[in-house]
């Protein structure tokens, strides 16, 4: 049982913001029917393939594909530019809650699947459309990549090394953000029609969503202020970087806020001479220094592998942690303790064998979330047709016959 | 203020950034919202650099406004017994607590959550940490430079392959944390409407840092290699950031029909561009600082805005490399309403980040508050809503229990 049982999603989406919100929805329970199109296989594309091959059933086995793309959704492979593909689509809007695209401003509307139309064919729908720039506005035409959308929003400027070039913020960070807020605006439409009976037509920007997480420097700015780039420094606090530690490429971050920290990190590290002088006693004089500071703490540093030196930092309860690699977290005993990690059998997918994925960040005991379910590429074909478009089994075959639903991709389609 | 969540009440028992932003993201969405912070100083974010207002104090630092938005302000001292009884007398009427304390320092003060939920049995207590609530690291200490660090943001996400982890500023896991923390709150509220149970929810934002970039776990589980920092280096039509005349920018070969350096050729009026050394992308990367020297003086000619008018006219995807400054003064997001104006009495009238979506058109934070001056909402709370009297609230300040 979930808390959105009962909630039926229809989602044209692609890549990754989108596909990520919904994954939520599923999660929580809702039919969430990715509606798919042989023509756009890049998602099913993507990998990662097991140990790097795909296999001969590659469609349904990358791990992107489990982590958020079909995970606890439906399948639904349906060719909606086709005409017959397009009055099924809106034959399952009659009986759905939630349509949600990450097509251009435009595409929707072409294809007849704007809000307004989609309004008069079920008066309480919730439309989300999930887009670079929204809407409205002079760049709504505007296409995106998601390091695209980390520089509009004002983060990558303020990111770089400190004395360095401005440098993208993430790789794909604002995607998980757009789409954790798809997720929470499409639970919050939910949540209003609840009480008031209406649908609601939600247009997200990527490039808000990145905004919204900049509050203080959107502030300053009206103020004449600027931040400085740091890398890992802070604009007031000292020692607050990463250190050297043994073996290659191996860090922890250090990140020393009050006086009293200051003090405990010395005492980790034995009082030694170089930290003793009183110019280290307020954050103004570390901050001024931390240069120099850095240079002697990270000699101490390097004398210590990163997870060691965490735990031996944290004793004294100094704020600090390992650099971990993905190799790493993998294997996590925190995360493994706090059954974080997931280990999942794709049944779809067996020859991709027990995986790991990361898990949801937050345990919620009466809403256990876990990847159940990938979908196959149109693994609902049938069921949805038969059971929601109310079509015979004959029309089905028809359908399949003429290539307006599909289970395969197509026969040209190149192995990735 | 559209005010979806305004049959809901929230209070926020909470020092962290996390627990600020995550009460912040119900209180935008009209939740009746209150902050309760430590008597003298407040939330340390009060006092964080730099401040906005004329002098520093602690009304006017712009991570505390930004963060604290549509949220009513309160001072009590929950750690000595008078406050936590007060604190009691306040939590009936709450639908969500959200606190983000050191794992057990609640249940230390006697606010655990089998005493909040005798004092109500639906109430919602969703805790912020960095390590949750069980586990070896709970008791750890980190802030969001660490939680990148351990999350595997630094080693894998942003960043030179070539020089030390670099993660990104103002924030973000914290931020990270928050919109889960949002998300599985919203999700809790519905199953109480739906089942009456009331639940305690414990988000991580050392998960929520390794959960988000999605790139970590199951690509090393999948192939034996996770990804490194560096996806930009030397990477000039994909990645890097290049000077135009009043700003930066950022190309990618998206939408040139897979015939990206012929597109940018012609846009940039730049035929060394079609040499075959760069037709693919390792041969722009062996070559990428030939292909900077013929890229760079091209777009020094243009101007940010009317680059990004003629790339969009040509279907060619680029993303300016905004400061601040040019976001808020960006065309497109004031047609789109994207900030909104808060009055705030010290500071003055100021544009503010939306939540990112507009609902219905409209943006549903127009009409918002500013965050709350410490302690200004102490009579209106404890007075109107708890019902103490005034000489009850002066006898309270009296003792610096509020």
């Amino acid at each position: 049982m979930g808390v959105l049982d009962g909630v039926r999603v229809l989602t044209l989406e692609q890549v990754h913001a989108l596909p990520w919100g919904t994954s939520f929805l599923a999660d929580f329970g809702a039919e969430v029917i990715r509606v798919e199109s042989v023509d756009h296989m890049q998602d099913r594309r993507s990998g990662p393939f097991p140990d790097g091959q795909p296999s001969d059933e590659w469609w349904n086995e990358g791990g992107a594909l489990a982590y958020f793309g079909t995970r606890n959704k439906s399948s639904l492979c349906l060719e909606v530019v086709h005409p017959r593909g397009k009055e099924l689509f809106l034959k399952l809007v009659e009986s759905t809650d939630v349509v949600t695209d990450n097509f251009r401003p435009g595409t929707m509307a072409r294809l007849g699947f704007d809000h307004e139309s989609l309004t008069k064919i079920n008066p309480r729908i919730i439309s989300l459309s999930c887009t670079a720039y929204g809407h409205t506005g002079p760049w709504r035409r505007a296409g995106s990549r998601a390091r695209t959308v980390d520089a509009a929003c004002g983060l990558s400027y303020l990111t770089g090394y400190e004395g360095g070039p401005s440098q993208r913020a993430s790789s794909n960070y604002m995607d998980h953000s757009a789409g954790d807020n798809a997720a929470y605006s499409i639970m919050l439409a939910l949540y209003n029609r609840e009480r008031t009976g209406n649908g609601m037509r939600i247009d997200l920007s990527m490039q808000e969503t990145g905004v919204s997480a900049i509050g203080p420097a959107i502030l300053e700015a009206q103020r004449g202020m600027t931040r400085e780039r740091l890398g890992c420094g802070h604009i007031w606090k000292a020692p607050h970087n990463i250190y050297p530690c043994k073996g290659e490429d191996r860090w922890a971050a250090i990140a020393v806020s009050t006086d009293a920290e200051w003090r405990s990190l010395k005492r980790a590290m034995g009082a030694p001479d170089w930290a003793s002088t009183s110019r280290y006693d307020s954050p103004e004089g570390r901050w001024q220094d931390r240069h120099n500071l850095d240079e002697q703490l990270g000699q101490w540093t390097a004398t210590f592998g990163p997870e060691e030196l965490m735990v031996r930092l944290q004793e004294y309860r100094v704020p600090s942690g390992a650099v971990f690699t993905p190799e790493e977290l993998a294997s996590n005993p925190h995360l493994r303790e706090r059954g974080y990690l997931q280990e999942f059998f794709n049944e779809h997918a067996p020859q991709a064998g027990v995986r790991t994925y990361a898990g949801r960040p937050f345990q919620a005991p009466q809403m256990p979330l876990e990847i159940k379910h990938v979908a196959t590429l149109g693994e609902d074909n049938w069921r949805i047709l038969r059971t929601l478009a109310e079509l015979s089994e004959e029309e089905i075959d028809d359908l399949a016959a003429e290539g307006i639903i599909s289970e395969r991709p197509k026969a040209d389609e190149p192995v990735p | 203020m559209l005010g979806i969540l305004d049959d809901v009440t929230v209070v926020e028992l909470s020092g962290s950034l996390s627990g600020a932003y995550c009460a912040k993201l119900l209180a935008d969405q009209g939740a009746s919202t209150i902050k309760v912070e430590p008597p003298g100083s407040g939330d340390p974010a009060r006092m964080e650099f730099p401040f906005v207002g004329e002098e520093p104090g602690p009304n006017g630092s712009s991570l505390f406004l930004a963060f604290n938005t549509n949220k009513r302000g309160v001072t009590l001292d929950v750690s000595r017994p008078e406050g936590r009884r007060l604190f009691l007398r306040l939590i009936p009427k709450v639908d969500v607590m959200i606190e983000s304390f050191p794992p057990g320092n609640l249940e230390d003060i006697g606010l655990g959550y089998t005493v909040l939920s005798e004092a109500n049995p639906s109430l919602i207590l969703t805790s912020m940490s960095y390590f949750g609530q069980t586990g070896p690291y709970k008791d750890f200490r980190a802030n969001d430079l660490v939680a990148q660090a351990v999350g595997g943001f630094l080693h894998s996400v942003t960043g030179s392959v070539d020089k030390p982890p670099m993660g990104t500023v103002l924030e973000q896991m914290e931020i990270t944390a928050a919109r889960n923390g949002a998300i599985a709150t919203l999700a809790a509220l519905m199953h109480r409407k739906q089942t009456g149970e009331a639940q305690h929810i414990d988000v991580s934002t050392m998960e929520s840092t390794v959960s988000t970039p999605s790139g970590l776990i199951h690509p090393y589980s999948f192939t034996g290699r996770g990804p490194i920092r560096g996806g930009s280096d030397g990477n000039v039509m994909d990645g890097m950031h290049l000077f135009t005349r009043d700003g930066e920018v950022t190309l990618t070969t998206a939408g040139t029909g897979g015939r990206p350096m012929e597109a940018w050729a012609e846009f940039l009026e730049e035929p060394g561009l079609l040499d075959s050394k760069f037709a693919g992308r390792r041969g722009r990367m062996e070559n990428w600082r030939e292909l900077y020297d013929l890229v760079a003086p091209k777009l020094a000619e243009w101007n940010n805005l009317d680059l990004m008018e003629a790339t969009m006219a040509r279907g060619l995807v680029i993303g300016l490399v905004q400061n601040p400054t040019q976001v808020v003064e960006s065309p497109h997001l004031a047609e789109r309403g994207a900030l909104v104006e808060i009055n705030h009495p010290e500071n003055g009238p100021m544009m503010y980040p939306g939540p990112g979506f507009l609902l219905d058109g409209v943006n549903p934070m127009e009409g918002s508050s500013p965050a709350p001056l410490l302690g200004e909402h102490n009579q209106q709370v404890y007075c109107d809503q708890v019902g103490l009297s005034i000489v009850e609230l002066e006898n309270l300040l009296d003792e610096g229990i509020v």
